[in-house]
């Protein structure tokens, strides 16, 4: 007899813990979904769409969003023209209610500027174009930063962090700044330039920027800042150019104290680390959390996200969180909580969920907090930032140190061969 | 506060340095445009999917030395024949359809087939930056002030060795003097019994084996991607005007004057001006000397 009710027993065991995972949702909600797939942008474009769809998942397995399944209408948006036109594709064929996207400061413009006409929500992850929440737009939201606050918080590691390590003021610092010319490189860096200037009196020596996709050598412009013998090079890369600058500096033996570099891409990218080994060794990049980030150091609910975030983007792709799935995940994961607030996508009472969304920083994925301002721009200080550091082929959370296991190497810089 | 204007022994080696860096970025330039001006020049076709052959080389590299460890150096034998094989294949599949079409439809077709390759290496390999490290692209040779990277002075070095055998080849043997005489005029090369279609075939074949083994070589320099190419080819248009279409030892003088005015434009005025003045040079050549620097005047418009 006993025998016998040991498989009812598991069957009734089965239904139940299949009952509490997949929890009945009514109907599906369709979310557009705009990023560069293919063309010169896809290649952080899908790693965002690996990060959106890792979230979609965690959130149908966590009862949807406002009790329905989250299911994608997929657009590629190669370029600012086509962005729009598959805005507008997603809008009136598709019919979506909320848009959202699509990494690139150059296709952000484009697509919001059609949403916004359309009094359709644009939810933007990624992209950091400072202009994005100044155009009056009612319906724009975007969950990251814009570049100005990546130079906010570059400055604020070499005036804080940097500075007293090397035993300089910071008014005594000397600091180059190079830069790819995109709407993002050209924000952050004249945000930093700025402050770096205005608040801390830094002395400014050179200020240069370049097209990252026609630069082909980097030996007259390592020449120059050689001879302006900086303390810091303040250098937003975007891919090969990064490569190349470091490898050339190497071969000119340019020495510096330290490079300080901001976001997912150049520096910042597992490339750079693939491309250089440990010759890559000491690069500072503003980041999402990495390896060495305390769990710990947030709130409770932000450790359980977190962690689950973690591990659903380890079962995927095998390897922690890249840059750009920290970036559309997590975002993607903040309409949640504002759609079931809202109940509804309605502009109106949509924004007002937003507006009255305050979460405190350590409450979310990557330790972000939450509070929009009028324009639909979330908080510096709430959506906090991390230098991370290439050590030995990894890129480590060394700052703040609060939040973090790691600690910040080789600094000032040694020469090119005592860096190990 | 301008480096350039002072003059100390720093200041000397830097001239030295730029002036090696010309040399070995124009060995790379000149690499990149010789099969871009042969089939130019010969065929009058402006080959719009120029770079993305070169993103084929640099995959090549890439993959055999990912997958087997195979320097980039011993593929250049396979890849030679391989892109004469792919540029033969690519000819009789699309290009001689339009061979004889007018120069819009040339120009779509070579565009349409730029924007195909790229999107097949996308799809197939994805958007990813990727690095091919062989061990001679971390040694560095130092004489005096200068500094030479030696995966760059090889790339140097085989460029000539490849504009010198492809420039004797077109002057003194007999294939070469039939793509001339094709070059200068198709019908009456056709009239004296020259099989025009095997000329096209074998040039656009051994055009698209130069920019292969070029795709080979600077793999380790840049990085692959699927659109790597575009990197170098709007350049490249730049070197062959300015050298003269279909003159090999322009393209290599072109190459290191593109070079020469990139490295010294970005060290003096800053970087962001290098294309401001290699473009203004295009254009005076075109205004000045349509024919090109060193091109014989009248002969753009041969055979057109």
């Amino acid at each position: 007899m006993r025998h016998r009710a040991i498989p009812f027993v598991a069957l009734i065991v089965a239904l139940l813990a299949s009952g509490t995972h997949a929890q009945s949702l009514s109907g599906e909600y369709k979310l557009g979904v705009l990023e560069p797939l293919t063309g010169p942008l896809a290649f952080e474009g899908k790693r965002h769409l690996e990060g959106l769809e890792i979230v979609r998942d965690m959130i149908n397995e966590r009862g949807g969003v406002m009790g329905k399944k989250l299911t994608f209408a997929l657009a590629d948006a190669t370029d600012p023209t086509v962005a729009a036109s598959e805005a507008n594709r997603l809008i009136t064929r598709e019919g979506v209610k909320i848009i959202i996207g699509t990494f690139s400061s150059r296709l952000c413009g484009a697509a919001s500027e059609v949403a916004a006409r359309h009094n359709v929500i644009y939810w933007e992850t990624s992209c950091v174009d400072p202009r994005f929440n100044k155009r009056g737009l009612k319906t724009v939201y975007r969950t990251e930063i814009d570049a100005t606050g990546f130079g906010w918080y570059n400055v604020e590691f070499i005036a804080k962090h940097l500075a007293p390590r090397f035993n300089l003021k910071p008014n005594q610092i000397k600091i180059a700044f190079l830069s790819e010319d995109s709407s993002y490189g050209q924000g952050v860096t004249e945000s930093a330039r700025l402050r770096a200037k205005q608040e801390f009196g830094m002395q400014e020596l050179a200020a240069e920027y370049y097209n990252w996709t026609t630069i082909n050598d980097m030996t007259p412009i390592v020449l120059k800042l050689k001879q302006l013998n900086p303390d810091i090079v303040h250098h937003i890369g975007f891919g090969n150019d990064a490569v190349l600058f470091w490898r050339q500096s190497k071969e000119q033996n340019f020495l510096f104290k330290a490079l300080v570099h901001a976001g997912a891409t150049g520096y910042g990218g597992s490339d750079f680390g693939k491309a250089l080994g440990n010759d890559a060794n000491g690069v500072f990049a503003l980041l999402e959390p990495g390896p060495g980030f305390r769990l710990e150091a947030l709130k409770p609910e932000g450790q359980k996200i977190e962690r689950e975030f973690r591990e659903a983007v380890q079962k995927r792709t095998g390897s922690y969180p890249l840059g750009g799935h920290q970036l559309a995940g997590p975002g993607l994961w903040i309409l949640k909580l504002v759609l079931d607030r809202a109940g509804t996508d309605d502009p109106d009472k949509f924004n007002a969920a937003v507006m009255s969304l305050d979460l405190p920083v350590g409450s979310s994925m990557n330790g972000w907090g939450v509070k929009f301002s009028e324009t639909g721009q979330n908080a510096n200080e709430r959506v906090q930032h991390y230098m991370l550091q290439w050590q030995n082929s990894q890129l480590v959370t060394v700052w703040p140190e609060e939040f973090t296991t790691a600690r910040a190497k080789w600094i000032p810089l040694g020469a090119w061969d005592q860096r190990k | 506060m301008d480096p350039a204007r002072r003059l100390g022994p720093a200041q000397i080696d830097a001239v030295a340095q730029l002036g090696v860096s010309t040399v070995l970025l124009g060995g790379i330039y000149a690499l990149i445009a010789v099969g871009l001006t042969l089939i130019f020049g010969i065929m009058r076709v402006v080959n719009f999917a120029h770079g993305e052959f070169l993103m084929l080389g640099m995959y090549l590299a890439f993959w055999s030395f990912t997958l087997w460890g195979v320097d980039p150096y011993f593929i250049l034998f396979v890849a030679i024949p391989l892109f004469f094989m792919v540029g033969l294949v690519t000819y009789v599949l699309v290009m001689k359809g339009v061979i004889t079409a007018s120069h819009n439809v040339q120009i779509f077709t070579t565009f349409g087939l730029s924007i195909l390759l790229q999107n097949v290496a996308l799809v197939s390999w994805s958007g990813d930056f990727r690095f091919v490290r062989p061990w001679h692209l971390s040694v560095a040779l130092r004489v005096g002030g200068t500094t030479f990277n030696l995966s760059q002075v090889v790339a140097f070095v085989i460029s000539v060795v490849l504009t010198v055998a492809l420039f004797a080849f077109m002057k003194f043997t007999h294939t070469g003097r039939v793509m001339r005489a094709t070059a200068q005029d198709r019908d009456a090369a056709t009239l004296m019994g020259i099989d025009t279609d095997r000329v096209y075939r074998l040039t656009f074949a051994i055009g698209i084996a130069a920019v292969g083994a070029a795709g080979v070589l600077v793999a380790p320099l840049y990085s692959v991607y699927p659109t790597a190419g575009l990197q170098f080819v709007l350049l490249s248009y730049v070197v062959v005007v300015l050298g003269g279409l279909g003159d090999m030892a322009g393209a290599l003088i072109g190459s290191l004057i593109v070079a020469a005015v990139e490295v010294a434009g970005s060290y003096v005025f800053g970087i962001a001006w290098k294309e401001i003045f290699y473009f203004l040079l295009f254009i005076l050549v075109l205004v000045f000397r349509p024919a090109g620097l060193f091109g014989q005047r009248g002969s753009e418009t041969l055979g057109a």
